[in-house]
């Protein structure tokens, strides 16, 4: 730090200002009467701003009784690639190591759950402020890679027929699940309200083609079938009709379709679950179909 | 408590060892080189030079005169444990995979590698304890065990019987006038048995293998007294004298230790309580298998050598002493 500051100076009456810096570089080593010694430092930080550093050290003569053979072991000459150095460890072989804890307790270690490489990355991502990671299938906590749904949608289904067996527990007895939806103040559709039954919906089979709650999907792909979109919406419940968009000419997809349900809360879920979830590497998109402004 | 690391060495470790006192510590690895080493202050006290491969093993006799060493550069040697001067060395066949001394120290045990047509062999030679440098070449009893080659050997407290941990994971006894197996546990461990320490007095013995598990066997009977199942291959099991503990040391193969993460390696040191059969705590520090752990024999302090070339020696703290974590109870050993 100093040679650097030195050439810096030109003028020869800057040299006394580097007398002080060498003042400055002085160390003040005493020793008071309780045996402590005092070193105070004078340096300059990587700030350039001048600090002073005080050490106190006390000596302390530890004495052990030993066997007489180890005793007369300290004394050994050393030998071979050590020989004619001087007594105490050396830097190049002898290094203190950072301290480790040894916490002795009860109960097995095995238990203990190991966070795995990819829990150590989201933890990171977390600490990063990245936000939670979260699966674009299955909005579950981990990579979209990882999905174990990933090839089929299937997140989508066993989601589904959780709920599924849910609404058929609650429907059998006095309904409570129901009940309970109707106090959040939430919009419940008639089909879900409390007294509402498998049977009602029975009642709208005689309803129009237009009437049936149908949901437009679009940025599909150009080969996907009507039977592809019928076993992925079949998940959410009865399908009434699916109509895919084609070009009259070659037959391909356009990229949309009109899928049809029975029940209006089943579209709704599935209106829910698939909007933005992938599907033959494109992004499906759907919404609740708009009857053309003619009709 | 904070270790104190020995860099004497630029290759993996193989084996290290205490003296009677506790106060010496010898280490060798597989860069062909032995140190020794002052334990209170990790000091090096010297090295013994003279082996052509990889040192697999030593030993030192109850005295702290003689060290005797195996390589395999096919050579087992004598040294002097305060001048590093080789005072002997015998031409083997292949290569010295395991040394011992006997309680006395003037008997030598010394298990030799099967290869180049040379079957697996155990020898015993006598030490001329007076002048290290006049030795018969020939050994006093040499046999080679059936079946299963032996990794590891110790004297027991019968005379002529030692006591030998084998590749099948066999341990057996072996009288070694006649050769003949004395008893046998064919099934003490499910892989290749990778260390053996005995007890401080002899009664008892711990083995580690690469089966995950450590076991307690009584040198007597070949009787399995306690199991310690663990999650990784063990390289080295160790008994704490004075304290109901036993420290265990392993680690995936080397070979996969770039591919999985410090965490997944677990080279940690367990300890593992002797009687309850369960792990009490653990040391981390190395970055490789733990191939060697070696205990001081007042049991105040513990060395650990391993893959990544460093011995760390732990000198251990109060609390080691004070802690009961299963409630106030005196083990007597």
């Amino acid at each position: 730090m100093a040679s650097a500051i030195r050439a810096q100076k030109t003028s020869w009456a800057d040299d006394v200002d580097d007398h002080d810096l060498v003042d400055q570089n002085k160390i003040e080593d005493y020793v008071d009467e309780n045996g402590i010694r005092t070193t105070i430092e004078y340096a300059i930080n990587e700030d350039g701003k001048k600090v002073k550093i005080v050490r106190k050290t006390r000596k302390v003569l530890q004495k052990s009784v030993v066997e007489h053979a180890v005793a007369e072991r300290q004394k050994w000459a050393k030998f071979g690639k050590e020989r004619g150095n001087k007594p105490g460890p050396d830097r190049a072989t002898t290094t203190v190591g950072e301290e480790v804890m040894l916490k002795l307790s009860a109960g097995n270690k095995l238990s203990e759950p190991e966070p795995s490489p990819e829990e150590n990355v989201k933890a990171r991502l977390a600490k990063a402020g990245a936000g939670k990671v979260v699966c674009r299938v299955c909005k579950g906590e981990h990579f979209t890679a990882k999905c174990p749904y990933k090839d089929k949608l299937a997140g989508l289904e066993s989601s589904v027929l959780d709920e599924d067996g849910g609404a058929a527990s609650d429907a059998a007895p006095a309904a409570p699940g129901p009940a309970a939806t109707s106090t959040t103040g939430k919009y419940v559709p008639p089909s879900m309200r409390a007294g509402a039954s498998r049977a009602g919906e029975s009642m709208r089979g005689g309803m129009s083609r237009e009437d049936l709650p149908t949901l437009r999907v679009t940025n599909i792909s150009e080969d996907t079938q009507e039977s592809d979109l019928r076993e992925l919406f079949g998940m959410f419940g009865k399908v009434a009709r699916v109509y895919v968009g084609r070009d009259r000419e070659t037959g391909a997809g356009k990229g949309f379709a009109f899928v049809s349900f029975e029940d209006r809360a089943n579209a709704e879920r599935a209106l829910e679950k698939v909007n933005g979830k992938g599907y033959d590497n494109l992004i499906l998109s759907v919404q609740w179909s708009q009857p053309r402004p003619g009709q | 408590m904070r270790p104190i690391l020995l860099q004497g060495h630029e290759r993996s470790l193989t084996q290290i060892k205490f003296n009677a006192e506790g106060d010496l510590l010898f280490s060798c690895s597989k860069d062909y080189v032995i140190n020794v080493w002052y334990t209170h202050n990790g000091e090096r006290l010297g090295t013994y030079e003279g082996h052509n491969g990889s040192v697999w093993t030593v030993d030192v006799d109850s005295d702290s005169k003689y060290l005797i060493s195996g390589s395999a550069d096919n050579t087992m040697k004598l040294w002097s444990v305060s001048t590093g001067k080789c005072l002997y060395t015998w031409e083997l066949p292949t290569a010295v995979k395991r040394v011992a001394f006997n309680e006395d120290g003037d008997q030598v045990a010394c298990i030799t590698e099967q290869r180049m047509g040379f079957q697996s062999a155990i020898r015993v030679f006598k030490l001329d304890k007076e002048d290290g440098t006049k030795q018969s070449e020939e050994p006093l009893h040499m046999f080679n065990p059936i079946g299963s080659k032996a990794t590891v050997c110790a004297f027991t407290l019968t005379p002529n019987i030692i006591i030998t941990g084998h590749e099948s994971g066999k341990v057996a006894l072996f009288n070694v006038k006649t050769g003949e197996e004395v008893d046998s546990n064919e099934r003490a461990h499910g892989d290749v048995v990778t260390d053996m320490q005995l007890s401080k007095d002899w009664s008892y013995c711990i083995t580690s293998s690469k089966d995950k598990s450590a076991r307690i066997h009584d040198t007597k009977k070949l009787m399995v007294v306690k199991t310690f199942t663990t999650e990784t291959p063990l390289n080295s099991a160790a008994l704490a004298p004075n304290r109901p503990y036993v420290l265990l040391g392993g680690g995936q193969e080397a070979m996969s230790v770039t591919t999985t993460s410090l965490r997944q390696g677990k080279f940690e040191t367990r300890f593992w309580h002797k009687v309850f059969e369960e792990e009490v705590g653990r040391v981390k520090g190395h970055f490789g298998p733990i191939n060697t752990i070696a205990v001081h024999p007042a049991g105040t302090c513990y060395a650990s050598g391993g893959e990544d070339g460093f011995v760390r020696v732990h000198h251990f703290d109060d609390s080691y002493f004070k802690a009961r974590p299963y409630g106030e109870m005196e083990i007597i050993d």
